[in-house]
């Protein structure tokens, strides 16, 4: 027993019980003072928990010592109401006896409406979020149209390439003549370092645009140079034809070909 | 109320409809929110904009 009145916050109601257990003659209990003494707030309007706990008589509970005292201490088990919880109900559920299936919809879809709304507005948001961030990505108008240049085809004379600064690369046109078309349309894609065919290369036949860096280790080449009568990188002798293609050397690719569209005797690259 | 009856009946109540309702639903949200919004700003700035001043110049 001792061990037990030990036990922290009981303990005042243990030492009072305490001589009924050891003597078994004095009858101890706890009862609540008489009503004028308690200090406990009225009954509320709103009936809920907490203000309830307020009108419960556990706040001026003190152990009274008598012969005559009742057994028992008796708790507002029986004699409260049902708390009203009419404030917290819904409009269609103020009479909790109705039927959940009959006001199922006016429960539910307004609640649904408000999440289905809420989501639109989410997918809206993150629709423009992902739009945004993908599209910085993309160069701007302005950077877009300084990286084309416009070349005039007629200032080209056959047979005759011409070196313009295009990205800050050299850009190779060369205008080739009836001979070099049908020997490079000749040539064998088999035999190719890098097989491809001629047309894979050019759009017009007469026209080859090609950017000159050496793809060995990025040297410009020299025109109408080398054994094939195209191009020939001077650093450690690749040979390319009047294809751009790589014939002969270290080089392990043909030049490359950036787009390109021809649009009434002008090229426009890039 | 039978307006909410149909909602709830016809859309909210699966998810398939429901997700159906809300991806077609923000092509709509999207054009009125914007429709909106480009209103809005025009209508503080009135005065300021280039198709307000573009006859000056043009």
């Amino acid at each position: 027993m001792t061990s037990v009145v030990r036990a922290g916050h009981l303990a005042p109601y243990f030492k009072a019980s305490a001589p009924v257990v050891s003597n078994g003659l004095k009858l101890v209990a706890a009862v609540p003072t008489p009503v004028d003494k308690l200090v406990a707030s009225p009954l509320p309007i709103t009936s809920t928990v907490q203000s309830l706990h307020g009108a419960l008589p556990v706040q001026g509970l003190k152990p009274k010592c008598s012969t005559r005292a009742p057994f028992q201490v008796r708790f507002a088990h029986s004699d409260i109401a049902v708390p009203d919880f009419s404030a917290y109900r819904r409009k269609e559920t103020q009479d909790p006896r109705t039927k959940a299936e009959e006001n199922v919809d006016q429960r539910q879809s307004f609640t649904y409406l408000i999440a289905g709304v809420g989501s639109m507005a989410g997918a809206y948001a993150a629709k423009s979020v992902v739009t945004q961030f993908v599209s910085s990505m993309s160069a701007a108008a302005d950077v877009l149209a300084l990286a084309k240049i416009e070349i005039n085809l007629a200032e080209i004379p056959e047979g005759k390439s011409v070196t313009f600064k295009w990205r800050g690369k050299p850009l190779f046109i060369r205008h080739r003549t009836a001979d070099e078309i049908a020997t490079e349309k000749a040539v064998p894609i088999e035999t190719l370092r890098d097989p491809q065919s001629d047309e894979q290369r050019t759009q017009d036949p007469k026209w080859l645009v090609i950017i000159g860096v050496c793809t060995h280790l990025g040297c410009v080449p020299v025109a109408n140079a080398g054994d094939f009568g195209g191009y020939y990188c001077p650093c450690h002798g690749s040979h390319y034809d009047a294809s751009g293609r790589i014939r002969k050397g270290p080089a392990p690719l043909n030049l490359e070909v950036p787009p390109h569209v021809f649009n009434e005797g002008l090229l426009i690259v890039g | 109320m039978s307006l909410w009856a149909t909602l709830n009946r016809t859309v909210f109540k699966r998810t398939s409809t429901f997700a159906l309702a809300v991806a077609s639903g923000t092509f709509f949200f999207e054009r009125t929110f914007d429709v909106a919004s480009q209103a809005i700003f025009e209508h503080i700035n009135k005065g300021k904009l280039w198709k307000d001043i573009k006859h000056k110049y043009e």
